[in-house]
């Protein structure tokens, strides 16, 4: 059903990476992701594993919810294994058969693929395990922030940001509730061709639109009668502060950066 | 004669398995016979909505039955269909499920979905505006041009035009002003005076229950607390107000005058009821 989607799915814990600087955490999180772009050979590839299992420890995240995250890229995972098992060609052949060729190339490339693939859903999902949606806008806004100068409105896209993932489990409910309404009225939501489906949404999707907007009209008031005025001359009330912690995670980050292109250098390149 | 609806053992869980599994409904067993007005009350949070949300399988068991004419509903997808159009359901705010760009088209989407001919749908449409009491010039209006309150009406009569047995309403007079509450409420008792359906619904005003139902069910913390007539609930008074309740507040002035020595009896639950008491009372027959 539609409220088994999770966005926006913080975890709630105290562990190391709960606790590291939102912007840090951000900022690292973006770093290691292109790391795993950099791994040219498997020693490489294998640090990048180390540090990707490594974090997820610290985490103190169950294992059992990074699988979930990985469940709905299975079929993108399983699809660009097979494409680039058959398709890249080079090296020893392992198997052959009419125009079918495995060689060794196209192993190593489905290979690295697929465990490239997972460590960036794994990486980027727990920045969101760890990170609260708010705090996660917060420390994009800021780290955005120098962008002020080119007459980019930064505060009012975070604010928009923070908002719109504010709203998405009530319009969930919404959802819900809207059609379990229609339905009450014989709505008929699950059979039919796709013209009879589309258009067995529209009951659902007017009254959705017409409260959503009224909603975004009594928000927008709610926010004006509390002095709200946009981002100018508007303080916090919870600073970031970067802690010996932080240094430390971005120094590993660093090591780990440094390290992947040492064992690119030292060992011979298979991809 | 096979009851409206009748449930045995049932019970509902939200997010079932996961740490924040809340039993919404525990092992309730009711029946409701064939052309009762029953009225559900309990606290906020206690179960009432998920309970109805079953009547007509809008939400599956976790455990028990559900039986509408004396049909088990989830036995075959049929059955399911059946008790949808068997059992209206009308929720809280109504009219915020509407949709269509005139009123009439709106109040002739169920019996559209019920696959009637045209013929059929103009006629139900035309009864259901009546005894909701949408206001013939507002048929061919769009439904969002309409008052708070006249939306309501459209909406109920969106439900009343499947011409169900049973019209389940959740908190129908919920956010209304005092006058359009007590319209609203004589038209649910004529909708069953004029047409002898099956009525049941949810309410947080003891003075609309004293004054429409003939039978109450009492929901407390997930499971049916009490059953029966509106004098046998409105007579334990002290296990109501343990459960977050009252008695209608008549009621309690009588209790009142009761305690300071006046001859007044104390099953009075509606103002209708007071009148011939007070009347007697002011007439200067202080008692005892
Ligand atoms: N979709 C849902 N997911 C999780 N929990 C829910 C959901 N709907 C209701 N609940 C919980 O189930 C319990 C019963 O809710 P229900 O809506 O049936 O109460 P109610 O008696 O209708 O209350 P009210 O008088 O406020 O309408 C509540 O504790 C509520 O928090
Ligand atoms: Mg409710």
């Amino acid at each position: 059903m539609i409220s088994d989607i999770t966005i926006g799915q913080y975890y709630s814990g105290n562990s190391v990476l709960h606790r590291m600087d939102a912007r840090m955490k951000l900022i690292l999180t973006f770093a290691s992701i292109v790391a795993i772009f950099l791994c040219k050979n498997f020693f490489s590839l294998g640090l990048m594993v180390i540090f990707t299992v490594a974090a997820t420890l610290l985490s103190c995240v169950p294992a059992k919810m990074v699988i979930k995250s990985l469940k709905p890229i299975i079929v993108i995972l399983i699809f660009t294994a097979v494409l680039n098992i058959f398709y890249t060609t080079g090296g020893d052949t392992y198997f052959k058969w009419k125009f079918i060729e495995i060689t060794e190339e196209g192993v190593n490339t489905a290979i690295f693929m697929a465990i490239r693939i997972v460590s960036l859903v794994v990486l980027s999902s727990l920045l969101t395990y760890t990170t609260t949606p708010t705090l996660l806008t917060d420390a994009l806004e800021r780290i955005l922030s120098p962008l002020k100068v080119f007459k980019i409105k930064v505060h009012t896209l975070a604010m928009m940001m923070t908002l719109a993932l504010r709203f998405i489990p009530t319009l969930i409910e919404e959802i819900n509730r809207i059609m379990n309404a229609q339905k009450a009225r014989g709505a008929d939501l699950e059979t039919g061709g796709i013209v009879a489906r589309a258009k067995a949404l529209i009951p659902i999707f007017i009254p959705l639109m017409i409260s959503s907007f009224r909603r975004a009209y009594e928000l927008a008031f709610a926010m004006t009668c509390r002095g709200y005025t946009g981002g100018e001359g508007r303080t916090r009330m919870k600073q970031m502060k970067l802690r010996v912690s932080d240094f430390i995670a971005c120094a590993v980050v660093c090591a780990l950066v440094g390290g992947i292109i040492a064992l690119n250098i030292y060992f011979e390149a298979v991809i | 004669m096979t009851s409206a609806i009748e449930i045995t053992g049932l019970s509902h869980y939200y997010n079932k398995g996961t740490p924040n599994e809340v039993a919404a409904i525990k092992n309730a067993n009711l029946r409701i016979e064939k052309g009762e007005l029953v009225a559900i009350i309990g606290h906020t949070g206690s179960g009432k909505s998920t309970l109805i949300s079953h009547f007509n399988g809008l939400l599956k068991p976790d455990e028990g039955k559900v039986f509408v004419d004396g049909k088990d509903i989830w036995q075959s997808k049929e059955s399911l269909r059946e008790s949808r159009f068997k059992v209206g359901l009308c929720f809280q705010y109504p009219e915020y499920q509407l949709f269509e760009d005139t009123v009439f088209k709106d109040i002739a989407f169920g019996p559209k979905n019920m696959k009637l001919d045209d013929e059929e749908v103009k006629r139900r449409v035309l009864r259901a505006a009546q005894l909701a009491g949408v206001k013939p010039e507002h048929l061919d209006k769009s439904p969002f041009d309409l008052s708070g309150g006249e939306k309501r009406r459209a909406a109920i009569a969106g439900v009343m035009s499947m011409q169900p047995q049973v019209l389940v309403f959740d908190e129908p007079a919920a956010g209304l002003d005092p006058h359009a509450r007590k319209q609203l409420i004589d038209m649910i008792k004529s909708y069953r005076e004029q047409t002898g359906c099956t009525v049941i619904f949810v309410s947080h005003s003891m003075e609309d229950v004293a004054y429409l139902a003939d039978r109450i069910i009492v929901i407390n913390q997930a499971e049916i607390a009490m059953q029966g007539s509106v004098s046998e609930v409105f007579s334990r008074g002290d296990e109501l107000t343990s459960m977050g309740l009252n008695v209608p507040e008549i009621t309690r002035i009588f209790l009142m005058l009761r305690e300071k020595g006046y001859d007044v009896p104390k099953d009075v639950y509606t103002v209708g009821q007071a009148v011939p008491h007070i009347k007697r009372l002011m007439e200067g027959g202080r008692a005892i």
